[in-house]
């Protein structure tokens, strides 16, 4: 009886987080984009159970410094609705791939007043319970060299130099080596045999009475 | 010669310890409630210190070089400790510490090309505020840098 109850509760432990597991959803964190240019914001989940074809993905916006989020775009039921009314009529297109779990959508023209967060909502039902995503945009006039980049390409750069610099050295080192190597073998084998041609006579014989017993 | 040995190991320790003090400490130029170097800036606010970013107005390119040109000085003296310590073990007798030698004076070189564009190209027309310690303090570490590098190339070594 206990040992059928131990099994029970493990079998059904391993059943039942399967059954909770959360969907998982997957945008950037951070992006950087040219006023004027398109920029794609991507989407993807992760989940447990096969891609439904219930599947939805939902985009909403919420401006820099404000609290309220507007709802730019929805797909369901196979079709993409896009904002036909708000801060993106016109500028927004769907280019995701729902059936590759891809939700990502394209804003187009950009403008300064689309600094704000932007957070993506999926759902594969029944797989239904996760955090929405949120990414960040910024739109700049001209993009900043960030803070530490030549530092680092200088600094590598220098490091990079020396690296190579040991290595030819060595190698070179190598290389002449086996070449000066590989001339002295050959010059040592034939003083070697002129040497025992040479030997054969006068090899003295070893004095039996000078071997000490 | 071992207290010969002790001294040189100590003044390139020293030497290190020094590039790694004016690096990363942050008193390059100080005027009574700023200390800045080239990673930022510590301004007294209400007898609160807050660490803000450096002037826009800066160069930024000589910036980068220089806290570029001073990091790679730090490696290269670390590196040369090391290396140092290597030859010292596996060098021919009468032979000279050369490696070494390159390694303090690519050291030197670099801590003097940061903190020479430091000097010429920063703080051009601030009049109330001076040097702080750790510019001091790099300028010291060239010195030093420059004469490790040369007892390193002028140096035999005597045992095997």
């Amino acid at each position: 009886m206990l040992t059928f109850l131990a099994l029970a509760s493990v079998v059904l432990l391993g059943i039942v987080p399967e059954q909770s597991q959360a969907i998982v959803i997957y945008t950037g964190w951070e992006r950087h984009a040219l006023v004027g240019s398109d920029i794609r914001l991507s989407c993807s989940f992760f989940s447990w159970r096969w891609t439904s074809e219930d599947v939805t993905f939902s985009w909403t916006y919420r401006p820099d410094g404000s609290r309220d989020s507007i709802s730019i775009f929805h797909y369901t039921g196979g079709v993409p609705y896009v904002d036909n009314k708000g801060p993106f009529r016109d500028r927004l297109e769907f280019v995701g791939n729902p059936g590759r779990r891809d939700g990502s959508i394209l804003l187009k023209n950009l403008e300064f007043t689309d600094n704000g967060t932007f957070t993506c909502d999926a759902k594969n039902p029944p797989d239904i319970v996760g955090r929405p995503s949120s990414v960040r945009l910024l739109v700049f006039e001209k993009v900043p060299i960030q803070a530490g980049v030549i530092t680092g390409a200088i600094i590598g750069v220098v490091l990079g130099l020396l690296v190579l610099i040991v290595v030819i050295y060595y190698l070179m080192r190598f290389l002449v080596a086996r070449r000066v190597f590989s001339l002295s073998v050959s010059k040592h084998g034939k003083k070697k045999k002129e040497g025992s041609q040479q030997r054969q006579g006068p090899v003295p014989p070893a004095d039996p009475s000078k071997i000490k017993v | 010669m071992l207290i010969l040995l002790g001294a040189i190991f100590a003044l390139h320790i020293i030497g290190i310890v020094l590039l790694l003090v004016a690096t990363i400490d942050n008193a390059w130029w100080v005027t009574d409630d700023i200390y800045t170097d080239v990673w930022g800036r510590w301004m007294m606010t209400n007898n609160v210190w807050n660490l803000t970013d450096l002037p826009s107005t800066y160069p930024e390119n000589y910036l980068q070089a220089v806290q570029a040109s001073s990091v790679l000085a730090c490696i290269f003296s670390i590196l040369g400790i090391f290396v140092f310590l290597a030859q010292l073990f596996t060098l021919p007798k009468g032979q000279r510490f050369t490696i070494s030698g390159i390694f303090q004076l690519l050291a030197c070189l670099c801590i003097m090309i940061a903190a020479s564009i430091y000097t010429d190209r920063f703080h051009l027309d601030e009049r109330n505020g001076w040097y702080g310690h750790c510019y001091i303090l790099a300028w010291i570490a060239f010195a030093l840098t420059f004469f490790s590098c040369i007892t390193y190339f002028v140096l035999r070594k005597k045992t095997a």
